[in-house]
């Protein structure tokens, strides 16, 4: 148990808020919404270089060798909510464009392509933010008015990342469970009749876009807060990859399984093998992880797609005293799912003696269903 | 006026590249509807491909060829396999392409492992340059435009004067119509994956011809200008790929004539942009409500 191991230790914990927070708000676009962001990690790098620029100073100051817009010396906690905004305001730019009318498997190609449009930019041009080299140098955040040693400094900052996790995980669970989210789940399974409640889809994609990029803009800014340093080479597109791996393995639509996720991926996969002898050429190790990353998530596709822990069924108190799925969203899935979550437009056969005829009971339901509860809200 | 047309010269050896690869893509989506993502680390092992036939010392035809064949071969049995296994097990439209990415990703790190993650230069014979008027070409650029003009112009025949063709369109009209009309609808999914497979894995070794080097990202970095060059033609037309690729082969040129060659391919993506910024129809949600795996 030496300081090495307490220094790797603490860095696993940050890296595990910083992919968890990462997670979790994929899973509010992609396992909630439906919305396939392959550039995730777009918005992480806004939030990463905006919380970077806004504590290095001005780049026209005496011995500064990068070049960089937004220079600013802010006090600690402003950068990290300037990085949060900056995930937000992204995703308000590109959410309008890409979520258009577009087909989704269009809308994901879109994204892939966004992507690497704007890691091309931001390499190619040196006056955004130093171009290929990327900033460095960040200063740690309080670690010189708090006088500590390196390795209690980093502690601090791992528990300050999973408090942040905490107070997010019940921000996204409460999101979830709002009629907001689920007139989320209304619009990802059955979008027609979703609009036929009256719920918008454009406009809510956008909104979870938005506020899944402001989540992904404030861990880049805890990433970059604690390593110190932020280039074009820390946001390709696998990076992506890993945290949709993440959640596949963990659950899709399930922000609890998107915790074990991150243990698997993120933590086992990609930083256990720093403890396997090395062999091969460099870079082979490299390799074999994503290799492996690639087919745990074509296995989880087939085998399991929605996950080890999957979306919870929402159960909300019948007053008949039996238990029925919330809201006209339950209402709507009990006519239209069959089987194992694949939704076809078939009733399910629920006639059950001395109840009544299945139409009977649905009906039933649908008049229950908005009486008893405030529907969507929308 | 002379750098005009020298640019124009240069935007046709890229769009040329760009159509050989877009024009297979479009054909395998507009006809199987995956968006198939894996598409781009197929055109890396043709790429690869035609490299060790070049080692080899054979003559850079036969590169063309064979890494043609390999993207074909590979192609058919990811589709076969892969693909159909998934489409069984339930898969739909949007989440096969979930599928798809997983699969470039294997592949792409399975030549990233073979090739130990190394840049290999090809050295191709450029041959002596060309003045065709006032524009200076090397002879293989010259061939690289002649391959882009004959797979254009062959696969307008075969699609318009051929059977297969004429199948081909129809099924990616209506699968279940052209079923009842008695077209073996298997055996022209199968023809499908062969032929686009072909054109991925010989784009890949025309990439390779005119860059001169290749690893084992070449396929997914291109991927990109593929996709939209695809996009942007309408799917399922190479007519329509073909000219989008020549839309975005001059786009490139001319920004990096005007000193922007950092910028040329994102210019050539604004296109894209501008495109789906205006509506087109055929992306539309509406359209897609009908659309179904064909495979």
């Amino acid at each position: 148990m030496g300081s090495a191991f307490s220094y790797y230790f603490a860095t696993l914990v940050v890296y595990f808020g910083v992919d968890l927070l990462s997670a979790w708000s994929l899973n509010l676009q992609y396992g909630y919404a439906g919305v396939i962001n392959f550039a995730f990690i777009v918005f992480q790098a806004a939030g990463a270089y905006i919380a970077a620029a806004t504590v290095m100073g001005p780049d026209t100051a005496p011995g500064a060798f990068q070049t960089y817009i937004f220079g600013a010396n802010l006090p600690f906690p402003l950068p990290l909510v300037l990085a949060t905004l900056a995930g937000a305001v992204l995703s308000a730019v590109i959410g309008p464009f890409a979520l258009r009318r577009l087909r989704r498997d269009y809308q994901a190609a879109v994204m892939l392509i966004v992507s690497l449009i704007l890691l091309q930019v931001v390499s190619a041009d040196i006056h955004l933010f130093n171009g290929a080299n990327g900033l460095s140098g960040v200063p740690r955040p309080l670690f010189s008015s708090l006088g500590l040693s390196l390795n209690a400094w980093q502690w601090l900052f791992a528990v300050f990342v999973l408090a942040i996790c905490v107070v997010v995980y019940f921000l996204v669970e409460w999101l979830c469970r709002s009629s907001w989210g689920r007139s989320l789940r209304a619009m990802r399974d059955q979008e027609d009749a979703a609009a036929a409640l009256g719920i918008k889809g454009t406009l809510l994609r956008i909104e979870v876009f938005i506020i899944g990029g402001a989540i992904a803009g404030l861990s880049g800014g805890l990433l970059v807060e604690f390593i110190s340093a932020w280039s074009p080479g820390a946001w390709g597109y696998p990076e992506t990859f890993v945290v949709f791996t993440a959640l596949l393995v963990g659950g899709v639509g399930n922000n609890r399984g998107a915790i074990i996720g991150t243990l698997i991926v993120p933590i086992l996969v990609l930083e256990l093998p720093t403890f396997l002898p090395a062999f091969g050429y460099p870079g082979l190790v490299d390799a074999f992880q994503w290799i492996l990353i690639g087919l745990l998530w074509m296995i989880f596709l087939y085998v399991r797609p929605r996950g080890i822990l999957p979306e919870p069924r929402y159960i909300a108190p019948d007053r008949d005293g039996g238990t029925a799925t919330g809201g006209p969203l339950g209402t709507l899935k009990r006519l239209v799912t069959h089987g194992r979550g694949d939704l076809r437009p078939e009733i399910e056969p629920q006639a059950q003696p001395g109840r009544g005829p299945v139409g009977v009971q649905v009906a039933r339901r649908v008049a229950l269903d908005h009486g008893g509860d405030a529907g969507t809200g929308r | 006026m002379h750098l005009f047309l020298q640019t124009l010269g240069f935007g046709l050896v890229t769009a040329s590249i760009i159509a050989v690869a877009s024009m297979g893509f479009t054909i395998q989506f507009g006809l199987t509807n995956v968006l198939n993502l894996s598409f781009g680390s197929i055109m890396t092992v043709g790429a690869f491909i035609g490299y060790l036939i070049e080692q080899a010392g054979v003559n850079a035809w036969w590169g063309l060829l064979f890494g043609g064949l390999g993207g074909a071969v590979l192609t058919l049995l990811l589709g076969r396999t892969v693909f159909k296994l998934y489409a069984r097990r339930g898969t739909r439209l949007f989440e096969m392409v979930m599928v798809t990415l997983g699969l470039a990703l294997v592949i792409e790190y399975i030549v990233d492992a073979i090739s130990r993650a190394q840049l290999y230069s090809v050295s191709f014979p450029q041959g002596a340059s060309v003045n065709i008027g006032p524009i200076i070409l090397t002879v293989s650029q010259i061939i690289v435009i002649g391959i882009g003009i004959a797979i254009f112009l062959g696969l307008e025949g075969l699609l318009r004067h051929t059977r297969l063709g004429k199948a081909l369109r129809a099924m990616a009209l209506d699968p279940s119509l052209a079923r009842s009309c008695g077209i073996p609808t298997g055996r022209i999914v199968n023809a499908t994956w062969l032929l686009s497979g072909f054109l991925c894995g010989a784009a890949g070794v025309v990439y390779v011809i005119n860059a001169l080097s290749v690893t084992f990202s070449t396929g997914l970095d291109f991927l990109p200008t593929v996709l939209a060059a695809a996009i942007l033609g309408g799917v399922g037309s190479p007519r329509g790929a073909a000219l989008a690729s020549l839309a975005m082969g001059l786009v490139t040129a001319f920004v990096a004539a005007a000193g922007g060659s950092a910028y040329s391919t994102v210019a050539a993506f604004g296109i894209l942009v501008v495109v789906l910024l205006s509506k087109p129809s055929g992306l539309s949600t509406v359209a897609a409500r009908r659309v179904e795996l064909t495979l």
